[in-house]
């Protein structure tokens, strides 16, 4: 199945409930999050988290369009990884 | 001064449902939201009292659905917001703007099982758009801005907003702001000039072209410009179950609705196409069936305003985040007249062969469809159709010929039983120059049958037709087709039912409830129809009539919806009978 780790990097805004959000929308999929990162960036009302999840492309690409809608999210990038 | 500015968070919170606009406000109390009530007997707009916190989240949908402003809907902490989640997962799948409040208990107990406390924000964070926990009164104005922009931007839904009650009961000078702005947010995205030419050269190079619009067309206000293109083009139109009135089922053109229980021409013509043109959908499963064989021969052309739902389902030729509205406003002038006329002979084949039409199975029965056909007949067209989940959904689909955005709410993406009756009591209450009924099936219409008295109250001339066929039809059917005949659970006559549900009992009447005596119960006007003869007749006195009407319509037990392309199987699987 094609399935690879890929890293996400995603910058998001530095509040309650934001980590629950998104932990949420990829665990409410079915995918396991391999590791997950989660510290303050210089800006203090940012955050970054950097979660490393199993998955085909097409399903990285679908969770990184569903981050990307949330409200709280600035920016997510990905890079493939091995497994 | 800053003093006298000063006002309750529960105060702040009324000012600020105000400023936003809110016509109608929804909901139950509770311990935790009094606060709240005890401000609104002061507020410029109505409360109206539902009787289950669904049933609120409902109305406030079909408000919603029937006005494209957002519904707003106040409940309390604990259950009254438990009880919310169905409703906001039914608005969130189908993109419907609503503002969900909930009572929460005081910060201080936050966290402590307190009496009606329950994660609220937790809860509801999968089946709504976003949610705000509210943390001091002075948020309150800000968070209930940015609650109707998130609501309403990129594709809407419902937002829920937790005020725990010592923030309502906090002062707060903080005033509702003149505009808002989201750091993180920023949904509005345009189509490229290359994407435009791209699109507009491949509908003028296509032969065999499809538009199929949903949901997104008639969230846009993007019907009139469909129908100019479709007209320039001389492109037909298929559309989705919640797309339904976003083109004229008059109109040559159309092909009325695609889909597992869609017409033959329109999944023929999806199934056939070089092109489709796929405007404001989201691809499901209900309307692809097999994807691996659907639209073979096609190109794809998505327009959505949501990325995440572009190639989410399917693979496109041509992806476009934009507003529907604005992409066919641009690409209009750069589309070439055209005539399909193969095209068109081709489909108008498949319409002759393979009409919407129906048979009668059994003398002196009246068949679920003829419902259909007669509540049409007397509201000329012109009616709001809201309709709960199940066959008789199906039925409505087909046999309504739909012309009008947002005069057809149907619960599409959740398939919510009990949805019908307090969303049409939403829109009648929205859209007061139109007649509102509402087609229910015997067991949704049990589901939040409580609702009706809402519309007695509020002398609302609501007609609640309830079909009546004695059983859970569309799992009966599936039951018929695909399990064997083996009717667990979906039976609720006292006859024909499993070995293991058999009641000891004999019953004075095979149908429970009386829906008449219960409509009556409630206030309402009741008529039972069981005379395929006098079924116009009641059903045209029932719309006429200014009062809350409730018809029951005893109908064909075993119907089954047809056609019908069985889940997860090709169109050219499609079963008729």
């Amino acid at each position: 199945m094609n399935e690879q780790i890929h890293r996400l990097n995603c910058y998001v805004e530095n509040k309650p409930g934001v980590l629950a959000r998104i932990v949420g929308l990829i665990s409410g999929r079915g995918y396991n999050i391999q590791t997950l990162n989660v510290g303050p960036t210089e800006d203090g009302t940012v955050s970054r988290m950097r979660i490393d999840v199993l998955g085909s492309d097409r399903v990285v690409e679908q969770i990184m369009l569903q981050l990307r809608n949330q409200v709280n999210v600035i920016e997510v990038t990905s890079r493939r990884g091995k497994r | 001064m800053k003093q006298s500015m000063e006002r309750s968070g529960a105060k702040a919170l009324v000012e600020s449902l105000e400023k936003a606009g809110v016509e109608v406000l929804f909901g139950y109390p509770g311990g935790q939201a009094l606060d709240i009530f005890n401000q609104l007997t002061g507020a410029k707009f109505p409360f109206v009292l539902g009787r289950h916190e669904q049933g609120c989240v409902h109305m406030a949908d079909g408000y919603a659905r029937s006005t494209g402003k957002p519904g707003v809907c106040l409940v309390t902490s604990g259950p009254g917001a438990t009880n919310t989640v169905t409703g906001l997962a039914t608005a969130n799948i189908d993109g419907i703007p609503l503002i969900v409040i909930t009572g929460q208990v005081p910060m201080s107990l936050i966290g402590t099982d307190a009496f009606q406390e329950a994660d609220t924000t937790g809860v509801t964070r999968a089946v709504s758009k976003h949610n705000f926990l509210v943390h001091s009164a002075d948020e309150i104005p800000e968070t209930v801005a940015q609650a109707f922009y998130i609501a309403t931007h990129g594709k809407p839904g419902p937002v829920v907003i937790d005020i725990p009650k010592n923030c309502q009961q906090a002062m707060t000078a903080a005033q509702y702001p003149e505009r808002v702005s989201l750091r993180a947010y920023h949904p509005e995205s345009a189509a490229t000039s290359s994407q435009m030419t791209r699109l507009a050269k491949l509908i003028n190079e296509a032969q065999r072209p499809v538009i199929y619009a949903g949901g997104g067309v008639i969230a846009s206000g993007a019907a009139s410009d469909v129908a100019v293109l479709a007209h320039k083009a001389d492109i037909p139109v298929a559309t989705t179950l919640m797309g339904l009135g976003a083109f004229d089922e008059h109109d040559p053109l159309s092909l009325r609705m695609a889909g597992m229980h869609g017409t033959p021409a329109a999944n023929w013509a999806m199934n056939d196409a070089d092109l489709i043109v796929a405007l404001g959908v989201r691809f499901s499963d209900r309307v692809t069936g097999k994807i691996s064989q659907y639209a073979p021969k096609a190109k794809i052309v998505h327009v959505d305003c949501d990325p995440a739902s572009i190639g989410k389902n399917v693979s496109v030729s041509l992806g476009i985040v934009a507003d529907v509205k604005d992409v066919l406003t641009t690409v209009g002038s750069r589309v070439k007249p055209a005539k399909h006329e193969a095209w068109r002979a081709k489909i108008d084949g498949w319409k002759k062969s393979h009409p919407v039409a129906w048979r009668q199975m059994h003398p002196g029965v009246i068949m679920p469809q003829a419902v259909m056909e007669a509540v049409d007949k007397a509201t000329h067209g012109r009616a709001v159709i809201v309709t709960d989940v199940g066959q008789h959904q199906m039925w409505a689909a087909q046999h309504f010929r739909h012309s009008i955005p947002r005069h057809f709410l149907t619960s599409g993406g959740m398939g919510t039983m009990g949805f019908g009756i307090p969303a049409a009591i939403g829109a009648a209450i929205a859209r007061p120059d139109h007649a509102t009924v509402a087609i229910c099936g015997d067991g949704g219409a049990q589901m939040t049958f409580e609702e009706v008295v809402v519309a007695v109250e509020h002398k609302l001339p609501v007609t609640f037709v309830v079909v009546n066929n004695g059983c859970l039809g569309m799992v009966r059917q599936w039951q018929e087709l695909f399990y064997g005949k083996n009717y667990s659970g979906s039976i609720l006559t006292v006859k024909d039912r499993p070995a293991n549900e058999q009641l000891e009992q004999d019953l004075a009447c095979d149908y429970l409830p009386d829906f008449v005596k219960l409509a009556q119960a409630h206030g309402a006007d009741a008529v039972r129809v069981i005379d395929p003869a006098k079924l116009d007749d009641a059903i045209a006195k029932a719309v006429r009539s200014p009062r809350t009407t409730v018809v029951e319509v005893i109908v064909e037990p075993r119907a089954n919806v047809y056609p019908m392309i069985p889940a997860g199987k090709p169109v050219s699987e499609m079963v008729f009978k």
